[in-house]
């Protein structure tokens, strides 16, 4: 499989009153063509940042990209030309918000910005371009899609906005389609219906998803790859079923044990993780979750632990090897 | 568990919640209502969990702080201990609310940036006359090492503390009074995954040293699953099935209990992979005019004629397993 983004030592950092505050440390991750990679983290572990630090959407200052590389299709997004990523952004890696309330604009109707992308990336024409917008709303299941076309996003409900987004994202046909926290702001007979499209329309599109979400649920059934988040750093990496079912860092653990199942009884006390996760002000010297692990040594300390391997295809960033409580 | 034999702490019967839709700016006219509880019946017994689950705008919060008569009800009666709370006011209601508190979803909007946590904590002592000064400050540190928090954040501000300690303080706040009833409106659903858990069982914790009883209201099926002993499912202001944790969940009746079940994401790819799931089509539709007869027959699969004609009685159909459809 070829591969479509590289990303190596991404490093993002925010200057803010109290000092610098270290969101990205380092990211390195792949993503092939037709992937799917869940990234897991809960709110601040620097999981958006990378992303958007990836696409160039930081707002800067406050936010700057210190260091690393981004290569899409072996050139560096981090060091093209704001014309070069323009023609990228949307057209070739796309992206849909959390809150499609938001993300719209208020005063323009559906049709217009669905078919936005065309007329920019594709040089449709007006025509064209409302023809396509309209296939592609039908696609993602807005009923008589032709006649919503003059529809302004107020008029649609939640469920079916985020519908809109999706159409747009994939009106020119990407390569990556980049998904943060989509269903968060969704019920979840909602929520099933966003996943079922977008399951639906990887398999017929054929692109690759990058889906981040605080929420294992949603993620274990639809990525191939995960990668979990925290303090900024990727701490294990591993082929879905690999990671729910060795999972191989204490945080990832810890967050597996500390959720109820809709399927069964869970007739014991909810594992918790005591403590707060960390804000980084420096570059860490030893591992970011030591304060809050069970499975603490001396080692974690004094040193932050690489991603090492901890099974086939699977890396973990800790020094310890939870089943024999030893160092790996 | 305890079901039927138990004592009835509360009982609410046929309760009716509108809200007038008015239109005009000095002669308002009232256009219509806002059905936000159309009727809902169900007892809680002393010393239980009944979960309150269901969708956004479904009328769970309205139905909890109905209870508690923050909204009075337009119809409908809410018995605590056979006192009539819909009857009562002034004074003598000041005294019930006494026995019954509740825990609010948002740690951010739920407590005054601008008092110290001793005065939140410390309020519902001055306004019952509970404790003199001296007495009151004693009393919130303990309230606070009770909740897992230091005697030493007394005269701390809200805004320097996490989400997680929030919601503790939020916590102490509602057992300052000695309550018997609690009432948790989504608790932790603003909360990261992993602070979830901790919250959880804090709440465990208490009830168990206590003898509280908890009202919790959440749209997360699985924790609703962790922590009642009964489940009531609510859907557009009516309550469409009741039945102990175990028969809900493992032997669901109504088509929308099973519908929803079947959405609720499960964090294993494995079981992921083997399940069916039934995706229901469209949005809850509005409360402003509601569908006749059942009003989930627009996006049930199972839906005949008589669902629009006729609204179905909430029966119970085994010993304490209450269902409201025609087709069970």
């Amino acid at each position: 499989m070829a591969e479509l983004l590289k990303v190596r030592g991404l490093e993002t950092q925010f200057r803010t009153r109290e000092g610098v505050v270290h969101a990205v440390n380092g990211v390195d991750f792949n993503l092939v063509e037709g992937e799917t990679l869940g990234i897991v983290g809960e709110s601040g572990c620097g999981k958006s940042v990378t992303v958007m630090s990836m696409l160039r959407l930081i707002p800067s200052p406050p936010g700057k990209v210190v260091a690393g590389e981004a290569l899409y299709q072996g050139k560096d997004l981090l060091k093209m030309s704001d014309e070069e990523i323009r023609h990228i952004r949307g057209a070739q890696i796309s992206m849909i918000f959390q809150d499609p309330m938001t993300s719209f604009n208020p005063v323009l109707t559906i049709g217009r910005q669905v078919a936005e992308p065309l007329e920019i990336h594709q040089g449709m024409n007006r025509h064209q371009a409302y023809d396509r917008a309209t296939e592609m709303l039908e696609l993602v299941g807005i009923p008589k899609a032709k006649d919503r076309l003059g529809d302004y996003p107020h008029q649609f409900s939640g469920g079916m906005r985020q519908r809109v987004m999706i159409a747009m994202s994939l009106v020119c046909n990407p390569s990556v389609l980049i998904a943060d926290e989509p269903t968060t702001a969704l019920d979840v007979t909602i929520q099933a219906q966003i996943v079922e499209l977008a399951k639906d329309l990887r398999d017929k599109l054929g692109m690759a998803m990058i889906w981040i979400t605080h929420d294992l649920g949603v993620i274990a059934g639809l990525a191939d790859r995960m990668a979990v988040m925290y303090g900024g750093f990727i701490i294990e990496t591993a082929p879905v079923k690999s990671l729910y079912g060795n999972p191989s860092h204490p945080y990832t653990l810890g967050l597996l044990n500390s959720l109820p199942r809709v399927d069964k009884d869970i007739n014991r006390r909810l594992e918790s993780i005591e403590g707060l996760p960390p804000i980084l002000m420096e570059t860490p010297h030893s591992c970011p979750f030591a304060p809050r692990c069970t499975y603490v040594k001396e080692r974690c300390l004094v040193e932050n632990p690489p991603l090492l391997e901890a099974g086939p295809d699977h890396y973990t960033a800790c020094w310890v090897d939870l089943e024999t409580r030893s160092y790996r | 568990m305890k079901v039927e034999s138990a004592e009835i702490l509360l009982r609410v019967d046929n309760l009716v919640k509108h809200f007038p839709i008015k239109r005009g700016i000095i002669i308002q006219k009232t256009i219509g209502a806002i059905h936000a509880v159309d009727g809902v019946s169900f007892n809680i017994h002393k010393g239980e969990t009944l979960g309150l689950v269901g969708e956004s705008g479904c009328g769970k919060s309205t139905t909890g702080r109905t209870i508690l008569q923050l909204y009075r009800p337009t119809s409908g009666h809410v018995y605590y201990n056979d006192i009539d709370l819909s009857t009562i006011k002034g004074e003598e209601l000041r005294k019930m609310r006494r026995k019954m508190q509740m825990i609010f979803q948002d740690p951010y909007a739920s407590l005054n940036p601008r008092m110290t946590i001793g005065e939140i904590i410390g309020e519902p002592l001055v306004i019952h006359h509970l404790a003199d000064k001296k007495g009151t400050q004693a009393r919130v540190e303990d309230l606070l090492e009770l909740v897992g928090l230091s005697g030493r954040f007394y005269n701390r501000f809200p805004h320097e503390f996490s989400g997680g300690q929030r919601q503790r303080i939020g916590v102490a706040r509602a057992l300052a009074v000695n309550p018997d009833l609690i009432i948790c409106d989504e608790p932790i659903s603003a909360l990261d995954v992993s602070i979830q858990a901790q919250v959880v069982n804090l709440l465990e914790d208490l009830q168990k040293e206590f003898n509280l009883t908890y009202l919790f209201i959440a749209h997360d099926l699985s924790m609703v699953r962790h922590i009642s002993d009964r489940v009531a499912v609510m859907y557009l202001g009516v309550i469409m099935e009741l039945a102990t944790r175990y028969d809900l969940y493992n032997d669901p009746l109504h088509p929308y209990t099973k519908a929803l079940l079947s959405a609720v994401p499960i964090p294993d790819p494995v079981a992921e992979e083997k399940r069916h799931r039934t995706i229901l089509k469209g949005d809850v539709p509005s409360p402003v005019n509601p569908p006749s007869g059942c009003r989930f027959r627009t996006r049930c699969p199972i839906a005949v004629e008589i669902c629009a004609q006729l609204k179905p009685e909430f029966r119970e159909v085994k010993p304490g397993h209450w269902v409201a459809c025609h087709l069970v």
